[in-house]
């Protein structure tokens, strides 16, 4: 079995004048945690596109699973939760949750992902009656549905609460141990620091690479955000 | 094609129906009250033109005429001096006119009638209806003066057949056919093409294209459903119209249903083709006078096509509603049914134009978000 998860090679995507993804590459090993950090606007949702073919790429190349994208196949096995909750708000959590399943092709479990997020009294909610929060779990729950070997969150804990939150990475670790992968985007700095590995992406850029540990002893910090800061300072279009 | 995942994003857009009643009101309530309207406006009985009698005529053809157009049906006549008949028709209250003058049994025995007719004039229907009435009642004046002067009257009664429909064939009877699939092309076409913008607006289009499901599983998917919705509508509009409203059927009820569905599915997959260039649902709202209009006034619905000058009547010939119209008026009024070859044509077209329409709507659905 190939090792990696995710394999992208010199990317890159254009909107117009703007160049969103600059040559990116990115190796994401199997049942790791890699996060992605960067301001918004730096390309972190493109390339979390890019990975799901919703974003052709104008260069470069895309491997998931194994399988080069665009490749439909593959999506089956791919979980996808993106930035705003994507959710039918006049279903309930649950049948939100059997459609997502459904359509990746997959024998949908439905309680175990409610029980992921901790919304399993609202099971027969209509989604139009939960809260913000509430959405963002339900959103996520429809991303594990059909257990994905590979899951991209792009900002998954935003307006979640900071006990939640804590619960929500001790879950998603729990899920790399059987082999999953996972790709985070955030600029929360204590969620970046429970990933294996980070990615600091700025202009479309990635800046570099490493664990939390390593970026800080590179740029001779102790705040994650000092050493961000300070490696975005050292790139030569910054 | 996947059955399971199709018969998913069928069965997803009907449970989400069910809780949407406001959808399920326009769907279900809109027609009926759309056609109890055009009930009430062709076939209310009300609203004869209202018209003034000024009689002059001293004589026996004024007082003959006066009372032929006082007990005509066509208009609503009342006696009145000039001056009265005047101001009412200034205030609104009259549609016009007509002064009998003082000479008219004397210039009618050498061969000359002049009857005034005096119209408000910006309202043609009415005019044209004294004027006519007017004229019916001259003819019956000198009919009934000559029956007492013991002249024996020439009597016109002209033998009348009917190829199809029948002295008590009426407007409605004539339009009913043509509402019956505009009401249906109209309000699955808008409902089709805002939903399929909702899901993009709502974000879960992202999410259904990051899925496995091919792009005509999805189009597929929501013609199933909105076809469902469609032919229970169209049945809906069919009963109302047949066993309520008693529009004219002269053909197959079945074959009307049939080509009820034909033009779902073209307004199905019309909706969903065209929701691809919306960005928005107020944008997708806006292809109504683009899309909808001009197929209700070039379809045959309000005007027959053979009336139109000939380069409309191209753009006429392009348009479905115009051969679903053709069809449930063949079948409806003159009771073709599937031997006819023009029946045959027009459901042939019908069904080109969706077929069309679905490879239309697979081949511009686009997985990329950018």
């Amino acid at each position: 079995m190939d090792e990696l998860a995710v394999e992208v090679e010199g990317v890159v995507k254009r909107f117009g004048a703007l160049r969103a993804l600059d040559g990116v590459d990115l190796r994401v090993r199997r049942g790791e945690v890699y996060g992605l950090l960067g301001p918004n606007g730096s390309g972190k949702t493109t390339l979390i596109r890019c990975l799901v073919g919703l974003v052709r790429p104008d260069a470069g190349s895309v491997t998931v699973l194994g399988r080069r994208m665009p490749d439909l196949g593959v999506l089956g096995r791919v979980g996808y939760m993106t930035q705003a909750p994507a959710l039918y708000p006049d279903l309930s959590v649950a049948e939100n949750l059997r459609f997502f399943a459904t359509i990746s092709g997959a024998r949908p479990s439905i309680d175990e992902a409610l029980r992921f997020v901790d919304l399993e009294e609202r099971r027969d909610s209509v989604v139009a009656t939960l809260s913000g929060g509430m959405r963002t779990r339900a959103s996520l729950a429809c991303a594990l549905v059909h257990r994905p070997e590979l899951l991209l969150l792009d900002e998954p804990t935003v307006g979640v609460d900071p006990q939640l939150r804590a619960q929500l990475w001790d879950r998603f670790r729990a899920m790399t141990a059987d082999g999953t992968s996972i790709i985070v985007s955030s600029h929360v700095m204590d969620e970046a620091e429970r990933c294996d590995r980070l990615g600091l992406i700025r202009l479309g850029h990635l800046l570099a690479e490493g664990t939390a540990a390593e970026l800080r002893q590179r740029a001779g910090s102790d705040q994650l955000e000092d050493a961000f800061l300070k490696l975005a300072a050292e790139e030569p279009g910054a | 094609m996947n059955a399971h995942r199709v018969l998913a994003i069928t069965r997803r857009l009907l449970a989400q129906f069910r809780r949407d009643r406001r959808t399920l009101a326009l769907l279900f309530v809109a027609p009926l009250l759309m056609l109890t309207l055009f009930y009430f406006l062709l076939r209310g009985g009300g609203g004869q033109a209202a018209m003034g009698v000024v009689n002059l005529d001293q004589g026996p053809l004024g007082a003959a005429v006066a009372d032929q157009l006082l007990h005509s049906a066509a208009v609503d006549a009342a006696k009145m001096d000039a001056a009265t008949a005047e101001s009412r028709m200034r205030d609104g209250t009259l549609a016009g006119y007509v002064v009998l003058p003082a000479s008219l049994t004397a210039s009618a025995a050498q061969g000359s009638l002049r009857p005034e007719i005096h119209l408000e004039g910006t309202q043609p229907g009415p005019s044209a209806a004294i004027v006519q009435a007017t004229g019916q009642a001259v003819i019956g004046g000198i009919g009934t003066l000559a029956g007492a002067a013991g002249v024996r009257p020439p009597q016109f009664a002209p033998a009348v057949t009917y190829l199809y429909g029948g002295p008590d064939l009426d407007t409605l009877d004539y339009f009913g056919g043509a509402f019956v699939g505009l009401v249906v092309f109209f309000l699955v076409f808008v409902i089709t093409c805002v939903s399929f913008l909702r899901e993009r607006s709502q974000g879960t289009l992202e999410r259904v294209m990051a899925s496995p499901l091919r792009r005509p599983e999805i189009v597929v998917g929501y013609m199933l459903a909105f076809t469902i919705l469609a032919l229970v509508q169209a049945l809906e509009v069919l009963i109302f119209s047949l066993a309520v409203l008693h529009i004219h059927n002269a053909g197959s009820v079945l074959l009307i249903f049939g080509i009820e569905a034909l033009l779902a599915l073209v307004a199905v997959n019309l909706g969903i083709f065209l929701s691809t260039f919306a960005r928005t649902e107020f944008q997708a709202v806006q292809f109504i006078p683009i899309v909808v209009v001009p197929q209700v006034l070039l379809s045959g619905v309000v005007v027959p096509v053979s009336a139109e000058p000939g380069w409309l009547q191209v753009i006429s010939n392009v348009l479905p509603l115009t051969y679903a119209v053709n069809a449930l008026r063949d079948v409806m009024l003159r009771g073709a049914d599937l031997t006819w070859s023009s029946v045959q044509l027009d459901m042939a077209v019908v069904l080109a134009f969706g077929l069309a329409a679905v490879i239309a709507a697979a081949a511009t659905l686009r997985r990329q978000v950018a």
